[in-house]
C-alpha cells in the first residue's frame, strides 16, 4: 500500500522581492515497509520537504501540491488541524543534531515518559505511572541501550551524540509511527556509531514494517541503506527509482556526476587520480537559473534546457531531463 | 629513500583532570606514538573523538608540549620556541573555513597580513605572490577585493587553502576539512589537493574520524584508538589486513 503520496509539491518563501521557489514541483511516494533515500547537496530543499510533510514550517512559507495523501486519504480536503492530527499520529521525525532537538533542562526519563502517548497504555489510571516507566525502559532497550539506570537521570548534554540519537529514536518509535523521517540522522556521529544506527533503523523496518525516509547529503550512506531513491538538485527532483537501478545506470547528468564523484563507486579509478567533478557550485535561492536548474553546470546542456524539463517515466524509473543519458533517443 | 619530512618518535602526552574535590586523575591522551611522513605523500590519522587526534594536532602545531618523545621536521627536533620558523613549514586547514576567516577583512588584505607578518617580501613581491596563489587555487585577481561573505562555500574553502598555501608550506594538516563538504564540492577540493601535491610535492596529514576518501587519497594510514596507535602502514595494506579488532570494526563500518 502507498502510505505517502505527494505530487507537485512546491514550497515558496515570502521575501521583500516576492516569492522564491525553494522547492519546485517535487513528487514523493513512500510505500508501507519501504526505506526511501532522499539525497541532495545542502540547500537543495531536503529539510524543507521533510518539514512541510510534518507541518512545522512557519507562515512565511507557502506550500502547495496537486496531491498530498496519506494511506489513501486525501489530506488536502482536511483542515490544517485534522491534517496535523493524522500526521502527528502516524509520522515521527528525527534530526541531525539530537542534543539540540532535545529539551536541555529535562532529564531523559521525563522526556521519554512524555513521548509515550496515552493510547499506548493499558492500565487504569493508578497503574499508569508505573506502566509508563516500564515502557520508557523497554524503549531504551529496544534502541540498544542496556544500561538504562545511568541514562534515565542524565541530561542530554551529559551524553554523547550517538546515545542522544538513539534516545531520539526511542522517543520517535514510542508512538509506533508508520513512517519515520530521519533528516541526516548520522551526520554528527562517528563512523562506527553511524553503522550501529543504520542497523537499528533497518531492524525496526524489518521487525515492525516501519517505513523510513532517509535524508542525507551523502550518496554513499543512502545507497547502502535504502531500496528506493529520490535525488534532488536545487529544489527540483531530478531522478527517482530503485536505488540499485539508479546506481547502475543513472538517467540524469546530476545523478551521474554524484555517483562518479564517490571513489567507492569507481573501483576502476586508481588511487590519487582526479575524481569526476561538475564545475561551478550550487546556486543560491536568489540566483536560481531559469528552466533546468542544473543548466549552467551541466555538461550536456543545450538551448532547450532553459525550459524546465517535465518528469518522465520509464517503468519504475523517473527522471527530468531533456537529454537523459540513456533510455531515450535524442 | 628520501628522508622523512615529519618524523614522530615515541610521543607521550597526559592531562591531569580534576576528579571529585581533591582527587586528580591522569588521562593518557597519547602513548608511544611514532610515525613518519615523506615529502609528496599523504598520511591519514584515523580515530574517533577522544582517540587523541586533537591532542596530536595541538602537539604538531606547538600549542602544547609533549611529556616525552620527539617531533622532527626535516630531521631537526622542533621545540616551541621555533614556532615562527616552523609556521612556514606546517599550515592548517580546519573543518569550517567560514568560521576561521575574519568577516571584516578583504581576502587580499588577509593574505597580505600573513605575508607581512612572516616573510621579508616587499610590497610588490607580496602583491605578486597573492595573485599567483589565488590563480593556483582557481580564484581570480578580483577576488582579493572580496569579503568572506561574498564567496560561496566552495570558494571559501579555496580562500582558506590560499591562506595556508601562500607561505609555501611543505606540510598541510587537514583537520576534518573534507568531512562535511557536499559531494560536488568535495570532489573539486580533492582534485585541487591532488593536483597541488603532484605539482609542488606538498605533503598532507589528513586527520579524520571517517574512512571515506582515506583509501583514495592517502598513501599510508594510522588508526588511533584511546591514545594508542593500532594499525599503521600503507593504506591498501591496512584496509586488506587490519590487525586489531577496532580497526577491523572501523573499516567494516565504512563499507556496510
Ligand atoms: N528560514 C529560512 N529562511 C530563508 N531561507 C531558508 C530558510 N530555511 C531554508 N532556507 C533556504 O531554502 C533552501 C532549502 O533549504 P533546506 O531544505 O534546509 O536544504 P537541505 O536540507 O537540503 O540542506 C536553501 O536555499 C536554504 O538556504
Ligand atoms: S535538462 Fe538539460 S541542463 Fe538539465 S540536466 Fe538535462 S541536459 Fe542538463
Ligand atoms: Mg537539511
Amino acid at each position: 500500500m502507498i502510505l505517502l503520496d505527494i505530487k507537485n509539491m512546491t514550497i515558496e518563501l515570502e521575501t521583500p522581492e516576492g516569492l522564491i521557489r525553494a522547492v519546485d514541483k517535487v513528487n514523493l511516494t513512500i510505500r508501507e515497509g519501504e526505506i526511501r533515500g532522499l539525497v541532495g547537496e545542502s540547500g537543495s530543499g531536503k529539510s524543507l520537504i521533510a518539514k512541510a510533510i510534518v507541518g512545522v514550517l512557519n507562515k512565511r512559507w507557502h506550500i502547495t501540491a496537486d496531491r498530498f495523501s496519506w494511506a489513501g486519504q486525501d489530506l488536502l480536503r482536511l483542515s490544517y488541524e485534522e491534517q496535523r492530527k493524522i500526521i502527528g499520529r502516524d509520522i515521527a521525525m528525527i534530526y541531525q543534531e539530537p542534543s539540540r532537538s532535545m529539551d536541555p533542562t529535562a532529564p531523559i526519563l521525563d522526556q521519554l515518559l512524555e513521548a509515550i502517548p496515552d493510547s499506548e497504555l493499558e492500565s487504569r489510571w493508578w497503574g499508569r505511572p508505573f506502566e509508563r516507566r516500564k515502557k520508557a525502559i523497554a524503549l531504551l532497550h529496544k534502541v540498544g541501550i542496556r544500561d538504562h539506570q545511568a541514562i534515565l537521570n542524565s541530561y542530554p548534554y551529559q551524553l554523547p551524540e550517538g546515545v542522544c540519537q538513539k534516545i531520539m529514536i526511542a522517543m520517535a518509535i514510542a508512538k509506533k509511527p508508520k513512517l519515520l523521517i530521519a533528516d541526516e540522522p548520522t551526520t554528527a556521529l562517528e563512523s562506527t556509531t553511524q553503522a550501529q544506527l543504520f542497523r537499528l533503523l533497518a531492524s525496526f523496518n524489518q521487525l515492525k514494517g516501519m517505513s523510513i525516509l532517509l535524508i542525507s547529503h551523502e550518496l554513499e550512506t543512502v545507497a547502502r541503506n535504502t531500496q528506493t531513491l529520490s535525488v534532488l538538485y536545487c529544489g527540483q527532483l531530478v531522478e527517482a527509482g530503485e536505488t540499485a537501478a539508479i546506481l547502475k545506470s543513472p538517467f540524469h547528468p546530476y545523478t551521474d556526476a554524484l555517483i562518479k564523484s564517490v571513489p567507492e563507486f569507481q573501483p576502476q579509478l586508481a588511487s590519487k587520480q582526479p575524481l569526476y567533478a561538475l564545475h561551478g557550485s550550487i546556486p543560491t535561492l536568489q540566483h536560481l537559473p531559469i528552466g533546468c536548474r542544473l543548466g549552467p553546470r551541466c555538461p550536456n546542456a543545450r538551448k532547450e534546457c532553459v525550459k524546465t524539463p517535465v518528469l518522465e517515466r520509464l517503468q519504475n524509473h523517473y527522471f527530468s531531463c531533456h537529454f537523459p543519458l540513456q533510455g531515450k533517443k535524442t | 629513500m628520501t628522508a622523512p619530512l615529519l618524523e614522530i618518535r615515541q610521543l607521550y602526552k597526559s592531562y591531569q583532570k580534576a576528579q571529585g574535590i581533591f582527587g586528580r586523575k591522569t588521562i593518557q591522551a597519547l602513548s608511544d606514538i611514532s610515525f613518519s611522513l615523506y615529502p609528496g605523500q599523504t598520511l591519514a590519522i584515523v580515530g574517533e573523538t577522544g582517540s587523541g587526534k586533537s591532542t596530536l594536532a595541538k602537539l604538531l602545531v606547538g600549542i602544547e608540549t609533549p611529556d616525552s618523545g620527539e617531533i622532527l621536521l626535516e630531521g631537526e627536533a622542533v621545540t616551541i620556541s621555533d614556532h615562527k620558523k616552523y609556521n612556514h613549514v606546517i599550515r592548517y586547514i580546519f573543518q569550517d573555513p567560514a568560521r576561521s576567516l575574519n568577516p571584516h577583512q578583504r581576502v587580499g588584505q588577509m593574505l597580505e597580513d600573513v605575508l607581512r607578518y612572516s616573510t621579508d617580501l616587499n610590497e610588490q613581491q607580496r602583491q605578486q605572490k597573492i595573485h599567483q596563489t589565488l590563480a593556483q587555487l582557481g580564484l581570480m585577481e578580483e577576488h582579493a577585493a572580496y569579503y568572506p561573505h561574498m564567496f560561496s562555500g566552495g570558494q571559501l574553502q579555496r580562500v582558506a587553502l590560499a591562506r595556508a598555501l601562500i607561505m609555501d608550506p611543505k606540510l598541510l594538516i587537514l583537520d576534518e576539512a573534507l568531512t562535511a563538504l557536499d559531494p560536488s564540492l568535495r570532489a573539486q577540493i580533492v582534485n585541487l589537493l591532488l593536483e597541488l601535491q603532484k605539482t609542488t610535492g606538498l605533503s598532507y596529514l589528513l586527520i579524520t574520524n571517517h574512512l571515506r576518501l582515506v583509501r583514495h587519497i592517502s598513501d599510508s594510514m594510522l588508526v588511533l584508538h584511546q591514545g594508542k596507535a593500532l594499525d599503521y602502514g600503507p593504506t591498501n595494506h591496512v584496509f586488506a589486513h587490519p590487525q586489531h579488532d577496532y580497526s577491523r570494526k572501523l573499516i567494516n563500518s565504512a563499507q556496510s
